[in-house]
């Protein structure tokens, strides 16, 4: 048990990927309120995107822009682009899910003057 | 030439898609000729497609001369032509069937709903060719926010309907980026071909599970598989009617298509029967999907939520045939997705056409109905055939292969529960048929006139195409164990 607790503690940036999905998840489930459920599903989303950048962390190394073109290629001192161009289409994606849930948000509060699940459930009966 | 065919079929709709709003700018009744040209084009070229495949092998279209691992591959092989075929037919029906069926008080936003739903066309053309994890869960995610839209169109209680959808989809789509993300940590690549040359190596390692795992809970949320199908009923009844029919023939089918791949391309059949064996999660929740969905849908009233959940348990035995392990089964699976997804189809234009020419929502007003339309009663009779599985329809040939799979690997539950399900579907549809030919007391006051063209239209090809699938069922699934087979298998 305290191996398991200090393995993970080794891992602070998967502990703190594992703590905003759950988090995000938690406000997802309890919250009524729709805005306040579209806040944990973008924490979901954003936890995954940590996670992307958090495992292509390389120390030490640079822009992936050749340094020289005759000395031969060390990939260790070059990051390696692609997991960033996954976080950014991630992001996009994101951003776009965003939107329509905001814009099912204000067309839900426009037809039932609430944003409250309840009350919105209590309406539809 | 026909090496770019996957390309055309792709950038058809969404060039058509991104176009509309300003081709349609002064006139905006040609958005639907436009979209019924569009699609009928691509119905076409998928047609040429699948041909080319099958005489001259796959095509791995590489984009911009980036050749895969370092580039973004697609790959039209027997398998994605069979069902970008089905994918443009569907799609070409659905528009057509639009035609009539429309919401009305859209206006000008016409244009923007007619772009949403080639968006969606062009974004499961996507997903069906995707040859890259993450190209995979782009299209996932765009297929996704434009069935979110097009739910939301109908307003009302589908906007609260879509609105569930978008938090569960997200939560789906988020689940399968977990698991691309650990798969690509540990093998460091994205490409399917090229994941599975390394991943044999590296079983020991606890991510490749975990990933595996996570895309598994992402995608069922996906394809509405039964712990994660609450999404799905109230979305499909409240959607317009002219979107419940593409949405539910394609979008959840599609999504079980792309778990097809990862199980059985990017990981490969021994692996995931011998050593991660999620084939076997798959069958068991397959199972109880078919089960429960079928007992859910004997207690449904409303026409479209008791097809929606008609549709829950036929993926549960879509996913019963492509667990198996053995060709039978996966040939039965898929020819039973091509029909399934036929009959989704058919059944939402009939449940659709019944609300716009007649006004009917539930199964008691189908009873009180006082004339009797021959379009109505005969489609209804070829789909009911289809739906339970007695032949001479695709359904029965689909099931009989997945059983005969089933029993070769020695399923016996499965076979029971493909049995049971097919009882359960017996239930509800005599249970409509008793309401549609008993002499109520009441009798619905209906004013109507002719049925229009595209109705018969759609409803006439689907209820064909469902016997036609049956009669020649024999070819196609020779045709898909010659051409449409996983490595290995």
């Amino acid at each position: 048990m305290v191996d398991a607790i200090l393995a993970v503690l080794q891992r602070p940036s998967f502990l703190t990927f594992v703590i905003l999905f759950l988090w995000g998840f938690y406000i997802m489930v309890t919250r009524y309120n729709l805005v306040k459920k579209l806040i944990g599903m973008y924490l979901v989303q954003t936890s995954v995107i940590f996670f992307l950048v958090s495992i292509s962390v390389k120390k030490g190394a640079t822009v992936p822009v050749l340094l020289s073109t005759t000395d031969p290629v060390i990939a260790a001192s070059y990051a390696n682009p692609l997991p960033h161009v996954l976080t950014l289409t991630a992001i996009v994606v994101g951003v776009a899910t965003t939107g329509v849930g905001l814009a099912l948000c204000a067309a839900i509060y426009q037809k039932y003057g609430s944003l409250d699940e309840q009350e919105i459930l209590e309406r539809l009966e | 030439m026909s090496h770019q065919l996957p390309a055309i079929l792709f950038l058809l709709p969404l060039f058509a898609a991104i176009s509309m709003p300003v081709v349609c700018l002064k006139h905006r009744q040609w958005s639907y000729s436009i979209s019924v040209a569009v699609l009928a084009a691509m119905v076409l070229v998928s047609i040429l497609n699948l041909h080319n495949v099958i005489h001259h092998g796959e095509i791995r279209y590489v984009f911009s001369g980036w050749t895969a691992p370092l580039g973004i591959e697609w790959v039209a092989d027997g398998l994605a032509s069979v069902i970008l075929v089905l994918v443009s037919v569907l799609g070409f029906l659905g528009v057509v069937f639009t035609g009539s069926t429309s919401p009305k008080d859209l206006g000008g936003r016409i244009i923007h709903y007619y772009t949403l739903i080639l968006l969606l066309v062009s974004a499961l053309t996507g997903i069906v060719f995707a040859g890259d994890l993450f190209n995979l869960f782009v299209f996932l995610e765009v297929a996704a926010i434009s069935s979110y839209a097009l739910i939301g169109v109908a307003g009302g209680r589908a906007l609260f309907a879509a609105f569930r959808y978008l938090i569960l989809g997200t939560l789906g789509a988020s689940l399968y980026l977990l698991g691309v993300s650990y798969l690509y940590a540990v093998t460091g690549t994205l490409n399917m071909s090229d994941m599975v040359d390394k991943l044999p190596f590296l079983l020991s390692s606890k991510a490749v599970v975990g990933g595996l795992i996570f895309m598994f809970i992402g995608l069922g949320i996906k394809m509405a598989l039964v712990p994660f199908h609450s999404w799905l009923p109230d979305a499909y009844t409240h959607a317009p009617e002219s979107i419940s029919p593409i949405l539910a023939s394609l979008v959840t089918k599609v999504a079980i298509l792309a778990w097809i791949r990862i199980v059985y391309w990017v990981f490969n059949a021994s692996i995931v029967i011998n050593d991660i064996p999620i084939l076997l999660l798959v069958s068991v929740l397959g199972t109880l999907a078919a089960v429960i969905g079928g007992g859910l849908a004997l207690a449904q009233g409303n026409l479209k939520r008791l097809f929606a959940y008609g549709g829950i348990s036929h993926i549960g035995i879509i996913l019963i045939g492509i667990s198996q392990g053995n060709q039978t089964g996966f040939a039965g699976g898929v020819f039973y997705l091509l029909n399934d997804a036929v009959m989704q189809a058919g059944l939402f234009f009939l449940a659709g056409m019944a609300f716009y020419h007649y006004g009917i929502r539930t199964i008691d007003d189908l009873g009180r109905l006082g004339k009797h339309s021959p379009w109505l009663t005969g489609s209804l009779i070829v789909m009911a055939l289809g739906m339970i599985g007695l032949p001479p329809t695709g359904g029965f040939f689909g099931k009989w292969y997945i059983i005969l799979g089933a029993l070769e690997s020695g399923n016996y539950v499965s076979v029971a529960a493909v049995l049971l399900s097919t009882l359960l579907t017996l239930a509800y549809f005599v249970k409509l048929f008793e309401a549609l030919f008993r002499q109520p007391a009441t009798q619905l006051n209906v004013q109507s006139g002719d049925i229009p063209f595209s109705f018969k239209l759609t409803l006439g090809i689907t209820s064909a195409a469902i016997i036609i699938l049956g009669l020649f069922s024999a070819p196609i699934v020779q045709l898909l164990l010659d051409h449409a087979m996983p490595p290995g298998l």
